[in-house]
């Protein structure tokens, strides 16, 4: 009886909660819309007041950030290092500078000013006087002569400092020493207007000048002078933080919370309607969560750089397109990046079977190490390869081609090999690039059950017969995935071809695209409809894959695990052995050998043995600049964050994939797979396009934007890992830790997370490694707070020495492969890439 | 067809051995079948007679041919033998009829001759009309029926079959066993059989192959090898079987645990022995030599399982249910026993009796 009251009552309750549900949702969904309404009208506010063009955020920000760093690393010593009546005259000159710099801009300024500088009290009142003069000079731009700015642009970096002392004492002291590089410009001036020049050469002297991009884009945004006295206040009120920006940006953003919300609101609804159950399950917050995440930091940057290309000028135009494939220099990248990857595909392919049925089907001397040594090869960073490459077949002095030409006593011309071609690029990429079919045609011949093959040996079919009439067919579908994975890898690769390609005048659509975002704003435009195309060939080719597996995936029915039988080379054993090897040689050992040898040279042309060629400095030089261990902490940190970030989304989405049949958990499946399909340097774009303030938020130029591009690319690889692993656990073993008596969060800590650390480990490190050496998403991503070890090491190459890379780019080999070991460990032997 | 002489053939993965010291000749048209718990080695051997595995020592003749041993080693395409696998093995991307044209095009035999013996060969196993298909669209009996016609259609000297109907549903597995059976029969064909079904065993085999540990433990004629065990783990393996400890005297072998009752005994064997006896064997008698109380009863339906305590011991008795319908639990019963088997006691029996995988 009682019994059938209260079933009674749940009845109830389940009849009056659809109401209740609609209601709320309606309810969120009207707010949403609400919010929408009232951020549009504050954004219209906003506009019209000036301050809005789109970078104006940012570039505050930046520019905030650039004058904090400013301050405390260059002008506090320097000051100093002044005796106290010196730095009081200096400070009064700097005041008395400020107040007519801003009186200038506005009746009133003055005072303006000096409100501002009496908030800061007396402690702070120097510090911001002197940030506020440098971001006055900044804004306005320093009227300095050009032949007087190349004077300075010379002067030698040990002088530097000295300089800059001597110029500061000028600016406060008019009988000071002038120091002979300011001779001329400081010749007939006095009083204030000598102080201004002597300041603003103090200020040129600066190397700060690398933020003229970021200054170009505030002069820009900020002409009206009202918003140039409220772009100073911004920056007097000292930290900009990450709040502060959402606060300064707060129209736009409510505009997209409201957005958030309606969406959320209509999707929850489409889901419990496809339901038919109004009751609202927790799951569903999550993997909304999970959607909201993904749509605001994936899928609004494609899509904005999808309309971007059609309706460039806010209207539809096919202009873009045409502008920009009409430009032969694109047409050739084009064609570059389609013929290498194509190249790189067949090259690799042709490579990866027979070797992964050489390993995994043959009596192959030492096939266990061979399999290890190839897989390796896939967590070795790209452009390390291209590195190595370079130094073996540089046209002039690589240590083949000096091999070859003393070989056949060739002459000293150049050649006979060279890398800075399209086909030297297609070997480095093919190299770096065939572990992927390998390791994905290992994986399928390892689940394909022997006994097919087995069949075809006994009804008399040879050994290689059976390759063709069964392995190959069977292994078709892994082909063809494999291989256009490869394909895809290749095409959006950037670290090879940047390092490759450019010298040698080979251009690819990535080369280009960061090229284009080189040149700034109206370059993104052309970056923009590039990295469209390069996206579109990337998804439509994983596409394609997916359906051929899904499609062509044979299922046979396996019986208990044979070892399958190992096909006996027989008389071809040692031949076949001795060319893997050479093939190992070629492919791994060399390349590595000459990063290591060559980072102990002093001239790369001679070789490490040679009389006096041998250092340590440049191990020593590299490791103990503070800039590399200030990057490798960078690197640390952002794949640490992005890798734990990444994680806990990869957890979440696993046990709602493998233990919920909740509706809607593909959503955030398949957009987590399209964004692990998305190139780099497209998802680094479209970032830049859509997160500098223009959308409500303003990431540009931080740590989250990178560590969230890092995410985006690499999700997918932690959450493969974490959702296999589930996949093999039975659910009874949860079910019998809760039947007895163990409540759902305990067992998944006593039950579930112990059974799968060893994947959730992995899947930890699959998503560190890559993100700790990434170089194509940095090269766009990267500010001078947030440079990258990656970006650290390519910028050592490119401008500064090659044997000093080279030391980096063996520190950083030696750190992947102690986290892989550290990884090998932590599973027990389980895992490793 | 075929004979398959097996010298000696030890085989070994690095320390553990799983085939010590094979040692027979199966003749022409027998069908054989090698039986045992898993990971005994039977399908061990049946891939070093295939050619999948190279023996560690010995030699294996088909027919008078050395195919293994010494530094002779033919591979298994070159044997002319014909298997089916556990997995059935058939090929996915190759229809019914490109699957059973297979080992001929292979031979390149003529496009007509192919097409008789495909024909022929679908026709035994009852898949003409299946010959367009693709395996995907075959059931599991189907496909097994495929990978039977695939190793008959070479009409192969010798046919080696691993564990064909362990991936069948029950019905089907029976009805299946007779068609092998049959269609062994008809051609006359040398077969080897692994199974670890006894069931199966007995149903089919000329000689049965009991295999523990690598070793064989007894061959014979499936009556043989049931009623005369040669020791303890054959006997237990075979049917269900219950051992007791007891003294074998002259006449008569006392049980300690029974409270020192006896049975009459006229066997050679004299001081301490391990007794089998199956519980179908054990009957409810007006007067039999063994008294205990009755203790549980469980009904089966065609049978009735009871268990009847005798001195310290329990004792299993299946017992046709009309016969003691009458009797309740806590009853005084009295027992018969039909048929015994005597082993020497030698301390062993549990390791024995263990099944090593």
């Amino acid at each position: 009886m009682e019994k059938t009251v209260a079933l009674q009552k749940g009845i109830q309750q389940r009849d009056r909660t659809p109401v209740v549900t609609k209601i709320g949702l309606a309810v969120i969904f009207l707010m949403g819309i609400a919010i929408i309404v009232v951020g549009a009208m504050a954004t219209r506010e906003y506009d019209a007041s000036g301050f809005s063009s789109e970078g104006a955020y940012s570039a505050i920000y930046s520019l905030q950030g650039h004058v904090s760093s400013f301050w405390k690393d260059r002008l506090s010593p320097q000051l100093n290092a002044l005796d106290d009546g010196a730095r009081a005259q200096v400070n009064a000159a700097a005041n008395g500078l400020l107040a007519s710099a801003w009186e200038s801009q506005k009746a009133g300024g003055a005072s303006d000013a000096q409100a501002l500088l009496d908030s800061a009290g007396d402690a702070g009142q120097t510090a911001l006087s002197y940030k506020l003069l440098y971001a006055t000079y900044l804004m306005n731009g320093p009227k300095v002569g050009a032949g007087i700015k190349k004077e300075i642009a010379a002067i030698p970096a040990d002088r530097l400092s000295a300089f800059r002392q001597e110029v500061l004492r000028c600016a406060a002291d008019e009988t000071a020493a002038v120091p002979q590089e300011a001779q001329k410009a400081l010749d007939g001036l006095s009083g204030e207007e000598r102080q201004a020049m002597a300041l603003q050469l103090w200020f040129l002297s600066n190397d700060s000048a690398a933020a003229t991009d970021q200054v170009n884009t505030l002069k820009k945004s900020v002409r009206d002078k009202e918003v140039q006295l409220s772009a100073f206040r911004m920056i007097a009120s000292g930290e900009l933080g990450f709040l502060w920006q959402l606060v300064l940006g707060g129209s736009r953003t409510t505009v997209l919370v409201g957005i958030a919300l309606a969406f959320d609101a209509v999707l929850l609804a489409l889901l419990m309607m496809a339901d038919k159950t109004w009751i609202l399950d927790f799951k569903w917050i999550l993997i909304l969560l999970i959607v909201d995440f993904l749509l605001i930091f994936q899928m609004l940057p494609v899509i904005y750089m999808v309309v971007k290309v059609f309706f460039p000028e806010g209207s539809f135009s096919l202009e873009t397109i045409s502008r920009l494939y009409s430009y032969s220099l694109n047409i050739e990248a084009l064609k570059n990046t389609l013929i290498a990857a194509f190249a790189t595909m067949i090259l690799g392919t042709l490579l990866a079977f027979p070797l992964a049925w050489l390993v995994g089907r043959t009596n192959l001397y030492g096939k266990k190490f061979f399999r290890s040594l190839f897989v390796l090869t896939y967590m070795v960073p790209p452009y390390v390869g291209a590195m190595a490459w370079l130094r073996l077949m540089n046209p002039n002095v690589g240590t083949i081609n000096q091999w070859i030409r003393a070989l056949f006593a060739l002459s000293d011309a150049p050649g006979p090999l060279n890398v800075y071609t399209l086909p030297g690029m297609i070997w480095v990429l093919t190299t770096f690039y065939y572990p992927y079919a390998f390791i994905t045609i290992s994986r399928a011949m390892e689940k394909m059950d022997p006994s097919l093959e087995e069949a075809s040996r006994i009804s008399g079919a040879s050994p290689l017969r059976t390759v063709f009439t069964v392995t190959l067919p069977m292994m078709t579908p892994s082909l063809i995935a494999g291989a256009l994975l490869v394909f895809v890898s290749a095409a959006s690769c950037y670290g090879i071809p940047s390092i490759i390609g450019t010298p040698g005048n080979v251009s690819t659509v990535t080369t280009r695209i960061v090229e284009y975002v080189a040149l700034g704003q109206k370059g993104l435009n052309d970056a923009t409809s590039m990295s469209v195309f390069l996206m579109v060939v990337a998804l439509v080719i994983l596409f394609l894959s997916d359906v051929v597996l899904a499609k062509k995936q044979y299922i046979t029915v396996s019986g208990k695990s044979v070892r399958p039988a190992i096909v006996d080379l027989r008389s071809w054993r040692i031949p076949l052995t001795i060319i893997v090897s050479l093939f190992a040689v070629i492919v791994v050992l060399i390349p590595f050998a000459t990063i290591l040898t060559t980072s102990f040279k002093v001239d790369v042309g001679k070789s490490m043995t040679a009389a006096g060629n041998f250092t340590l400095a440049n191990w020593t030089t590299v490791f103990n600049r503070p800039e590399t261990i200030g990057c490798l902490k960078n690197s640390l940190f952002f794949a640490s964050v992005a890798a734990t970030a990444g994680l806990l989304i990869a957890c979440v989405m696993s046990y709602l994939l493998q233990r919920t049949r909740i509706r809607g958990r593909g959503i955030p499946n398949f957009m987590i797979t399209l964004g692990s399909g998305t190139p780099s340097v497209v998802i680094a774009l479209g970032l830049i396009m859509t997160m500098r303030g223009n959308f409500g938020i303003n990431i540009y130029n931080t740590a989250y934007i990178m560590i969230i591009a890092y995410m985006i690319k690499y999700l997918m690889m932690g959450m493969r890992t974490v959702v296999s692993a589930m996949s093999q656990i039975h659910v009874s073993l949860e079910e019998c830790s809760q039947v007895s008596g163990a409540s759902w969060l305990r067992t998944m800590f006593r039950i579930t997370g112990p059974l799968i650390f060893p994947s959730i480990a992995a899947g930890w490190f699959l998503i560190f490694i890559p993100c700790f050496y990434e170089l194509s998403m940095t090269t766009l991503l990267y500010s001078s707070t947030t440079k990258t070890i990656g970006f650290q090491l390519y910028e050592y190459w490119t401008f500064t020495s090659q044997p000093m890379s080279c030391a980096m780019a063996f520190g950083i080999l030696l750190i992947v492969v102690f986290l892989n070991f550290l990884l090998n460990r932590l599973t027990k032997g389980e895992f490793s890439i | 067809m075929a004979t398959v002489t097996i010298k000696h053939i030890t085989k070994a993965f690095g320390d553990n051995v799983v085939l010590r010291e094979f040692n027979e000749v199966f003749q022409e048209g027998e069908f054989i079948t090698l039986l045992g718990p898993s990971g005994c080695g039977k399908t061990t051997m049946l891939r070093i007679i295939a050619g999948f595995e190279k023996p560690t020592a010995g030699e294996l003749y088909i027919d008078d041919q050395l195919v293994s041993g010494g530094k002779t080693f033919v591979p298994p395409e070159k044997r002319g033998i014909g298997m089916v696998f556990q997995s059935y093995a058939v090929w996915p991307h190759m229809n019914v009829y490109e699957n059973v044209a297979y080992p001929l095009k292979i031979k390149k035999a003529p496009k007509s001759k192919i097409k008789k013996s495909v024909d022929r060969v679908l026709e035994i196993v009852h898949l003409s009309q299946y010959a367009e298909r693709f395996p995907n669209q075959l059931s599991g009996g189907q496909q097994q029926r495929v990978a039977l016609a695939r190793a008959l259609v070479a009409a192969p000297k010798l046919l080696l079959l691993d564990e064909p109907l362990s991936n069948l549903d029950a019905k089907l597995r029976e009805s299946m066993r007779f068609e092998i059976k049959e269609i062994q029969r008809s051609l006359g064909i040398t077969v080897v059989y692994v199974t670890h079904d006894q069931t199966e065993a007995m149903a089919m085999s000329d000689r049965i192959f009991l295999i523990n540990r690598g070793v064989v433990q007894q061959c014979g004629t499936p009556q043989e090898i049931y009623n005369q065990p040669a020791n303890q783990f054959v006997a237990d393996f075979l049917g269900k079987v219950d051992f007791f400890k007891g003294e074998a005297g002259d006449g008569s072998i006392v049980f300690p645990a029974m409270g020192g009752q006896t049975i009459p005994y006229d066997g050679p064997r004299r001081g301490r022995v391990d007794v089998a006896i199956r519980p179908e064997n054990i009957i409810f008698a007006e007067n039999g030599p063994l008294h205990g109380v009755l203790e549980a009863q469980y009904y089966l339906g065609d049978v009735d399982d009871c268990r009847v305590r005798v001195g310290d011991t329990l004792v299993r008795v299946i017992a046709n249910g009309f016969v003691y319908k009458h009797l309740t639990d806590g009853q005084k019963v009295s027992l018969d026993v039909r048929d015994i088997m005597v082993f020497e006691d030698d301390g062993e029996l549990e390791k024995m009796l263990t099944i090593q995988t």
